[in-house]
């Protein structure tokens, strides 16, 4: 705790922080407001609005799938997307299976969750949170998103050319995604968005670290921040390192596919190493699954604590927890690759560094546990949605053991169990922790309340579906069912999964079903919800307690000077004197007359022991 | 790898305690258990060593169970009863009371939990699935560790194809079959006695079967469900697994792709036949010998193989 936190009285230097981050008046035009904004909260709401669309196309590509391992062979029923297969009067082909799960996966992974997730949030929440009036670099911030636009439109043009689009699986593994295999353009134009997308990735997080280190309220330490942030930040420092060397395999890919090169071309048609291209995509691919999951740590990190009442357990625990999984998770990608001829003694580290990582992920677990016991829990619509995520994580996570250990995982790798254990965490998780935040910023961005029965009712036909999906999958897997089968039962030891593989696809088409829930809350909350005050949920964190809802351009009249962590509930004190069980981050601790000495005395505890 | 270092014999004995049961010194080989009668099994395990992967699978799933129960129990409890008419404790969790109680808590459930994964993996790859002596040696007391060198007569060429030595294959994937070579009766790879099948391979119970891999085209993963084998074949590079059949299995089992490979991967199917040690070298005798008559040495599509590679990727 620095001393710069207590320097009470006049302050004087707060002035340079105002002075410094200036208000600039609001665009006039159409276009600078709402097209090309550098306004953090709008483009935070254009990648919400592409995600949006992108979660919808990557979850009918999923409806298909389903279908397709329920019923192969069989025609598409119209409303599940077989209108878009006309060609073959709505049976999906084996080759165009491939495209669709390739492109599921492709879809929700960088065009979907990243943008909503970490786009969207990572956007709207930093600068509210550490109190700054935009991002540290607000055209930047533009680039970003209309780079991410080029990548989106590249998508959606290689499904239009001949032959389709990618469709040699989300990993894009050479030889299979060079001409060996995935001759067209298609596949050559989704390798390309892949390196807008993530030259966008690249932009924004050099604007979230450099907002984050640079832009923070006077007075809030790195200690102070909201978990929130320090999800985006994290993430935002793996992406910075990490997506340039998938990019790298992405243009080197390209020259094999379009400009005659071998780099990853070996066996019949050339001496190059399709195992480097496996190494360059984990060394980004490992990463990336924390990229996806370290901002939900954050918000369930807040939540928790934000609708327990009661300050989060061991703050600083999480943080180091949060930081310690960063680090591992660029030294454990190896585990991908256990079966591509590996050395035996960099398995077994490989091993070895990923069974480590269950230790700060236990101290999270422990850390949400702990600070909901003895709380006084609200179970509002973002809390259920933080409760469902640790619940779905808890399974994901812990079915991710099993896939580390090289002898488990000879059997079980490369089957239905993997996609079950990372859909629990990359989706399920991913999914329910975005959704919380959607349901507990809504107010702020658009000043309005979502409908909490609506909301409940979303919140359990999710949770309740998307375990069973992703379990039952996981049990496909446990019976030896391999990925990526255009007909499983092909083989006669599935056989008798067909059953299983049906009922599965049932739970997921109430999963997709249940979602028109939240569809029609969000329209009708925008156009007609009720007005919700500044702070609805009342909160101590510089969003809620010192900006309108919505906040105006600059967010911030006046910077406000932070006393407090993030999480200041349920001190007694405050209790007494102020009549709330909660004490905003900018707040100094009141005083009164008779309690003056002895409130300071505990402020200085509360703020030290965040 | 042996375990020899010491510090390494005490994790090994320190995780077979933990789980309760010794590993390192099962003789019997236990039929995987369900832990749910109502849940589908693994598929019918025929190898000699498939129960390792079983037995730490469920050992870890009852692990996970618990600990996912504690979770839920804990998360309900709390919603229930310490609701908004529970006053909420003012609790950092920062004393270093807390810090140390979470710590321990982490720190045990990792020992336990991912120290039996980590110990009896680490013990399997080494008395088993990575432990290519063993294959070589294995009609050899001493073969369990690792001593004696393979018997001359099962040497790298010329092994005897009485079903008494491991069986050499080598298998090359491509879009989407899968072509397998057999040494034939001289023992050696690339001649013109090499039996070669497609789709269809044919191996004795109870004898070690060593397969070198390699794949024309994209790469694949062959995939035995039924003896719990897997390995990707990648182009331009030579993997290789053993995998062994318990002495009384008999009868067609799937083999199949695990890896992505193109349009076709669903159908990448092949078959392979146990049969006992007698057939198999009444099999191979024949195959070999009308290999032999109809070799063509202009037929290039069928020179696909390479002398047996030593050492290599395990």
């Amino acid at each position: 705790m620095s001393e710069a936190t207590h320097d009470s009285g006049a302050h004087g230097s707060d002035d340079v922080y105002q002075h410094l981050q200036a208000i600039h008046p609001d665009p006039e035009s159409f276009i600078r407001r709402w097209i090309f904004s550098t306004d953090h909260k709008v483009i935070a709401k254009q990648f919400l609005w592409v995600g949006f669309g992108f979660l919808f196309f990557g979850g009918m590509l999923a409806m298909m799938i389903r279908w397709q391992w329920a019923f192969p062979g069989e025609e598409v029923p119209s409303i599940l997307g077989g209108a878009f297969l006309a060609d073959t009067g709505g049976v999906i082909g084996p080759a165009t299976y491939n495209t669709i799960f390739t492109m599921h996966g492709l879809i929700m992974i960088f065009w979907a969750i990243t943008p909503l997730m970490i786009g969207a949030f990572g956007n709207l929440c930093i600068p509210l949170m550490v109190g700054a009036r935009d991002m540290a670099f607000p055209t930047l911030n533009m680039l970003s998103f209309w780079t991410f636009a080029v990548s989106a439109v590249l998508i959606i043009a290689s499904f239009m050319v001949e032959m389709g689009s990618a469709a040699a699986g989300w990993t894009t593994y050479p030889p299979l995604s060079t001409n060996v295999g995935t001759p067209g353009y298609g596949q050559t134009l989704v390798v390309l968005a892949i390196f807008f997308t993530g030259s966008a990735t690249i932009m924004g997080a050099v604007n979230y670290i450099a907002t984050v280190m640079r832009l923070r309220a006077p007075g809030m330490g790195w200690m102070q921040m909201p978990l929130t942030v320090w999800g985006m930040w994290l993430t935002a420092v793996l992406n910075l390192l990490f997506v340039p060397v998938l990019a790298a395999g992405a243009v080197l890919l390209i020259m094999d596919r379009s400009f005659g090169t071998t780099f990853f071309i070996a066996g019949a048609n050339g001496n190059g190493d399709p195992i480097l291209f496996q190494h360059l995509f984990w060394i980004f691919g490992h990463p990336e699954v924390y990229i996806l999951i370290l901002p939900v740590w954050g918000f369930i990190g807040d939540l928790i604590p934000f609708f327990s009442r009661k300050p989060a357990y061991w703050y600083r625990g999480s943080v180091y927890a949060m930081i310690l999984v960063s680090v591992l998770s660029a030294v454990v990608y190896g585990h991908h690759m256990f079966w591509t001829g590996m050395n035996p003694l960099l398995g077994q580290s490989f091993m070895l560094l990923t069974l480590v990582i269950s230790v700060p992920a236990e101290m999270l677990f422990l850390n949400w546990l702990h600070t909901m016991w003895k709380g006084s829990i609200r179970l509002t619509v973002p809390m259920l949605f933080a409760l469902g995520t640790i619940f779905v994580f808890g399974l994901g996570g812990l079915t991710g053991i099993f896939l580390g250990t090289i002898s488990t995982d000879i059997y079980l790798h490369d089957t239905m169990f993997v996609v079950g254990h990372f859909h629990l965490t990359m989706a399920a998780a991913s999914f329910l922790g975005t959704f919380g935040a959607i349901y507990f910023w809504f107010p702020k961005m658009f000043g309005k309340k979502m409908n909490v029965g609506l909301g409940k009712a979303h919140f359990w036909i999710s949770v309740v579906t998307i375990t069973l999906v992703f379990v039952g999958q996981m049990v496909a897997g446990y019976a030896g069912q391999q990925r990526r089968l255009w007909d499983p039962f092909q083989y006669t030891f599935l056989i008798h999964l067909a059953d299983l593989n049906r009922w599965t696809s049932y739970f997921a088409f109430t999963l997709g079903v249940g979602q028109l829930l939240f569809v029609v809350n969000w329209f009708k909350s925008i156009f007609a919800g009720e007005k919700a005050d500044e702070n609805p949920w009342e909160i101590g964190t510089l969003d809620w307690t010192h900006a309108p809802s919505p906040p105006p351009h600059h967010n911030f009249d006046v910077i406000p000077r932070v006393y407090n962590g993030p999480h200041e509930f349920a001190n007694p004190e405050v209790k007494r004197l102020l009549g709330r069980d909660w004490l905003g981050q900018a707040e100094p601790f009141p005083t009164d007359a008779a309690a003056g000495a002895e409130g300071g005395a505990a402020a200085a505890k509360a703020s030290g022991d965040a | 790898m042996k375990v020899n270092h010491w510090i390494l014999k005490a994790v090994v004995a320190l995780g077979a305690f933990l789980a309760g049961t010794s590993s390192a010194s099962a003789e019997v080989q236990p039929e995987a258990v369900p832990l749910w009668g109502w849940l589908p099994d693994f598929p019918r395990d025929v190898s000699v060593d498939g129960w390792r992967i079983d037995w730490l699978i469920d050992v870890t799933m009852v692990f996970v169970v618990v600990l996912f129960v504690i979770m839920c129990v804990w998360m309900f409890w709390a919603c229930f009863f310490h609701n908004e008419d529970h006053e909420a404790d003012y609790d950092h969790g920062s004393s270093q009371h807390s810090v140390i109680t979470a710590l321990v808590i982490s720190s045990v459930v990792f020992l336990i939990m991912d120290g039996t994964l980590l110990v009896n993996s680490i013990v399997d790859l080494d008395q088993a699935f990575w432990n290519f002596d063993l294959a070589e040696n294995l009609e050899d007391e001493n073969g369990r560790e690792g001593k004696g060198d393979p018997r001359p007569e099962c040497g790298a060429e010329g092994s005897p194809t009485d079903g008494t030595c491991a069986v050499r294959l080598e298998v090359n994937a491509r879009q989407w079959a899968w072509q397998a070579r057999y040494a034939g009766l001289d023992g050696e790879f690339n001649t013109p006695d090499d039996v070669e099948v497609l789709n269809d391979i044919v191996v004795p119970a109870g004898s070690p079967v060593i397969v070198q891999l390699a794949a024309t085209d994209v790469i694949h993963a062959f995939y035995l469900p039924n003896l719990r084998a897997k390995m990707d074949a990648v182009p331009g590079m030579i993997n290789r697994l053993w995998f062994r059949s318990k002495d009384d299995a008999r009868g067609d089992f799937d083999l199949g792709c695990a890896q992505h490979c193109g349009t076709h991967h669903y159908k990448m199917k092949g078959k392979l036949t146990i049969v006992s040690q007698e057939d198999f070298s009444a099999w191979l005798g024949e195959a070999s010998q009308t290999a032999a008559r109809a070799f063509d040495i202009n037929d290039v599509n069928n020179h696909w193989g390479w002398s047996w590679a030593r050492g290599g990727n395990g």
